[in-house]
């Protein structure tokens, strides 16, 4: 579709051009969407986008069949994962080989192939369209469920779904004014982590005497774990423009960032070709849409490093220095980027602007709790059967993510807790699972909302081992300035690993606990301060299991290396001789049709012979 | 002309010059706030965390740094609270368990209080306190030496490792170094460190007299209030 897309002076031309670009897609009768985000791209999903395209040109369908790379769908676990539209038709893990069949039956001939049909792991049964499957049915996606129309790469979507409706709004009927209000009555909380009201940050930065001021969007999305700006920017870059460009406006800000970790390839190049496209049309620029309001945006890449997510980090790494935070007792909206005021918001914060500007506060504030508005997207993963990208009205209750949405443990297991806000949160038990996924509540359970990581863990979890995790992330990711951080964490590091090494004493749990206190009360930025949550809040709800650990010198979820051996249930073992085969350490011994034995001073604990062995009979003590 | 404002600190109504820092302020007047990063001429960066105070606002009080917080009108502080002791002593027992060979590290530790370390001695020559860095690109304008590497390999190095030709080896750096003079015993070996004790005396006048300066000798050459 050659379309000659020229700058646009007015806000008219903005319709205009919607209105002509929708008539230049009546012809398309079919559309096939494949997922090209991150997770669908892990299983291959660019080998089944070049085969469907091949088949569609063989076929010459080309013009009245629309094949659309889209953003992530959310469900990453059934990846690759196709739509068709209409009649909303959801195929998962669809294979290359398979791109003949979905065009040929499905395509020309309406026909539903089963094969690559969604079976509910609940029901057995198979399911047809995507509105159906139990995972989407219990979320209320209104970013996500953008994605799945657009081709990131093109503005043209963009604007037919109708985006760039909500920023003529905001130049022609609304002053800066009316902008922040709007967002201070929507309740619209920061989504990076902090929960800070934007539109409090957006007032004060407005009124911060200053004729230069900046807008940043925070891209440097590092929890492990957690993928929902990624996916947002991957998926939707124009989306978080209009959100900046709206903010922009409100402040009075002529130039933006989108600071971007270079980890995520396809993010910059996205973010870069929405920028590129949107500096065509005049939507980035000089006296955009013919008004006053002059505004650019640049892509900043980052290394990488977790601590660059911090705001005043952030910046340090933008001007070009070190990315290391400084005292803000100042705060950034004052002084900032280069030392002028600054509004920095998260990926998803930004995403939520177009749309509150565009229904008003009150349609975005009837989602959600007292004091936490909207919908938050949540990263899923863990020992659970439906893993990805899920978006819920705040105020969902943990239970209802883990087990409508996530629907239950793997193999049976049980499931023991949950750890929110990657490094930052904390981990609740399954007694907690009726808490509200809200700012609040959750930061009073000594967890936090976070960024949205959500990892679910069983009974094979050791909670430990989870808080030595984080620990050692948050050791490697802590920039080293301030003393409570870099050797706070370290010795917080050192006394966890005692106590998974059986050198634990009773007094050290005291210590840990008046450290982990010390360095959230001291540190110098919010990574410090949030540092001992997962200590804290593992201490808080499974304070018996550390003490196992110590007095009786054993880990419950056998997963501490030092404290388990290997034992050959001689009632269960055939002497098939598998597990010897399979030990890399010549550890086991045993002649055909004997009970074997394990040699545990051979023993490194790999693990390998208990995943080999088909009669169960390898048991961890 | 100088603006002045009033701020509280300690309970003490201050008159402070605008612009200055809560430290500054109060080692002006007296009031001991132990510090170990914090130099007069060169900018604060609030690395050692030693100087965190109490600041109250609407009742709330918040943990900061003195030394990278200004003086506001009608500000409140609290330097000296149990909660700040109590912050202080643990910040202190991490330098010193890092660094015992010191006797400036040796001291703080004293003057905050820790009577036993409850963690492993280290054997470690720096604290990574970047005065040397500040000194040298402040004062000196050369940017000879800078922190290099994050969290736990950070350190404090040339260039590459290598001395380059704008280091005049002018030595303020080793001047600003708290790490330069041992403990009176001398250097303690690896595997034999401790709480260097030497101070005992005036151990007991600290505990007396809770927060109060033990008016060590090192305060001298080390920017302590008492004796600029």
């Amino acid at each position: 579709m050659p379309i000659k897309m020229s700058r646009l002076n007015s806000i008219r031309e903005v319709e205009h051009l919607r209105e002509w670009l929708r008539e230049q897609r009546k012809n398309i009768t079919t559309t096939v969407m494949v997922c090209g985000g991150t997770g669908c791209r892990a299983s291959r999903s660019q080998a089944v986008i070049d085969a469907i395209g091949d088949e569609l040109s063989r076929q010459g369908l080309n013009p009245s069949v629309r094949l659309c790379v889209t953003g992530c769908h959310g469900f990453c676990e059934q990846g690759p994962v196709v739509i068709i539209e209409p009649g909303n038709i959801f195929y998962c893990h669809v294979s290359p080989d398979d791109a003949f069949e979905i065009v040929y039956q499905t395509v020309m001939n309406e026909e539903i192939i089963e094969r690559l049909l969604y079976t509910d792991p609940v029901s057995g049964k198979k399911v047809r369209t995507e509105s159906e499957i139990p995972f989407y049915q219990a979320q209320d996606r209104q970013i996500l469920s953008q994605n799945r129309m657009v081709d990131p790469c093109s503005i043209e979507d963009y604007i037919v779904v109708g985006g760039y409706s909500a920023l003529p709004k905001a130049l022609n009927g609304m002053t800066p004014a009316d902008v922040i209000n709007e967002i201070k009555s929507s309740g619209l909380r920061g989504r990076g982590g902090g929960g800070f009201p934007a539109g409090r940050k957006w007032e004060e930065c407005w009124e911060a005497p200053d004729n230069e001021k900046y807008v940043i969007c925070n891209a440097d999305e590092g929890d492990p774990g957690a993928y929902m700006d990624r996916c947002i920017l991957e998926g939707n870059p124009h989306l978080v423009l209009e959100g900046m460009m709206i903010g922009a406006w409100a402040i009075a800000a002529q130039k933006g960032y989108i600071y971007v970790r270079n980890e995520y390839p396809l993010a910059v190049k996205h973010s870069l070709i929405a920028v590129e496209q949107a500096r065509e049309l005049g939507l980035l620029g000089e006296n955009i849409l013919g008004s006053s309001f002059s505004f650019d945006v640049d892509i900043a890449r980052g290394g990488g490093a977790f601590v660059c997510g911090e705001s005043t980090a952030l910046m340090a790494s933008i001007e070009g220095k070190v990315g290391e935070p400084r005292a803000k007792d100042v705060h950034t909206v004052v002084d900032g980027l280069y030392h002028k005021p600054t509004t920095l918001n998260n990926v998803e914060t930004w995403a939520n602007v177009p749309s509150i500007i565009l229904n008003g506060s009150s349609w975005f504030a009837s989602k959600g709790t007292q004091n936490s508005k909207g919908t938050k997207i949540l990263a899923l993963t863990g020992r659970i059967k439906n893993t990805g990208l899920v978006e819920i009205a705040m105020g969902t209750p943990i239970h209802d993510v883990v087990f409508n949405i996530g629907g239950g443990a793997v193999n049976g297991n049980l499931i023991k807790a949950v750890q929110t806000g990657g490094p930052s949160g904390g981990c609740l038990p399954v007694d907690k699972f009726d808490l509200a996924v809200d700012f609040d509540v959750l930061s009073e359970a000594g967890s936090m909302v976070g960024s949205g990581g959500m990892v679910v863990m069983d009974e094979e979890t050791c909670m430990v081992d989870v808080a030595k995790y984080f620990l050692e992330f948050l050791q490697d990711e802590s920039c080293g300035k301030c003393v409570p951080c870099r050797l706070g964490i370290d010795r917080m590091l050192e006394i966890i690993t005692d106590i998974t090494e059986g050198r634990g004493t009773p007094e050290q749990l005291d210590l840990l606990e008046e450290l982990a206190d010390t360095v959230a009360q001291t540190s110098l930025c919010g990574l410090g301060k949030t540092a001992p949550n997962p200590v804290l809040s593992t201490l808080r709800y499974f304070r018996s299991e550390y003490e196992v650990h110590i007095n009786e010198k054993r880990c419950p979820a056998g997963v501490c290396k030092a404290l388990i051996t290997y034992q050959i249930d001689p009632d269960k073992c055939t002497g098939c001789g598998v597990c010897l085969k399979g030990c890399v350490y010549n550890a086991i011994t045993g002649t055909k049709k004997q009970v074997h034995v394990i040699d545990t001073q051979l023993c490194e604990k790999c693990g390998i012979c208990r995943s080999e062995c088909k009669f169960d009979a390898i048991r961890v003590v | 002309m100088l603006q002045y404002v009033n701020v509280n600190i300690d309970g003490a109504i201050i008159r402070a010059i605008k612009g200055t820092s809560v430290l500054d302020t109060a080692l002006e007047y007296g009031i001991c706030i132990p510090h170990l990063c914090h130099v007069p001429y060169l900018t604060d960066i609030g690395a050692c965390r030693l100087c965190i105070v109490e600041h109250v606002v609407n009742g709330r009080s918040t943990v900061t740094t003195s030394c990278t917080l200004k003086v506001e009108e009608g500000m409140v502080i609290k330097t000296n609270t149990d909660k700040i002791r109590k912050l202080r002593h643990n910040l202190a027992e991490l330098l010193v368990a890092q660094a015992p060979n010191s006797r400036a590290i040796q001291d703080i530790a004293l003057r905050c209080g820790v009577k036993e370390v409850r963690y492993p001695f280290r054997n470690d020559d720096c604290v990574l306190c970047g005065r040397c860095v500040r000194v040298c690109a402040e004062v000196w304008k050369a940017c000879a030496i800078g922190f290099v590497g994050r969290g736990k390999d950070r350190h404090v190095d040339y260039p590459f490792g290598i001395r380059p030709d704008f280091c005049k080896q002018c030595e303020s750096c080793i001047q600003l170094c708290p790490m330069t003079i041992p403990p009176c015993d001398g250097p303690m070996k690896p595997g034999e460190e401790r709480l260097c004790g030497q101070c005992e005396s005036q151990l007991i006048l600290a505990d007396e007299m809770v927060g109060s300066c033990v008016l060590c000798k090192l305060g001298e050459g080390f920017g302590c209030g008492r004796y600029t």
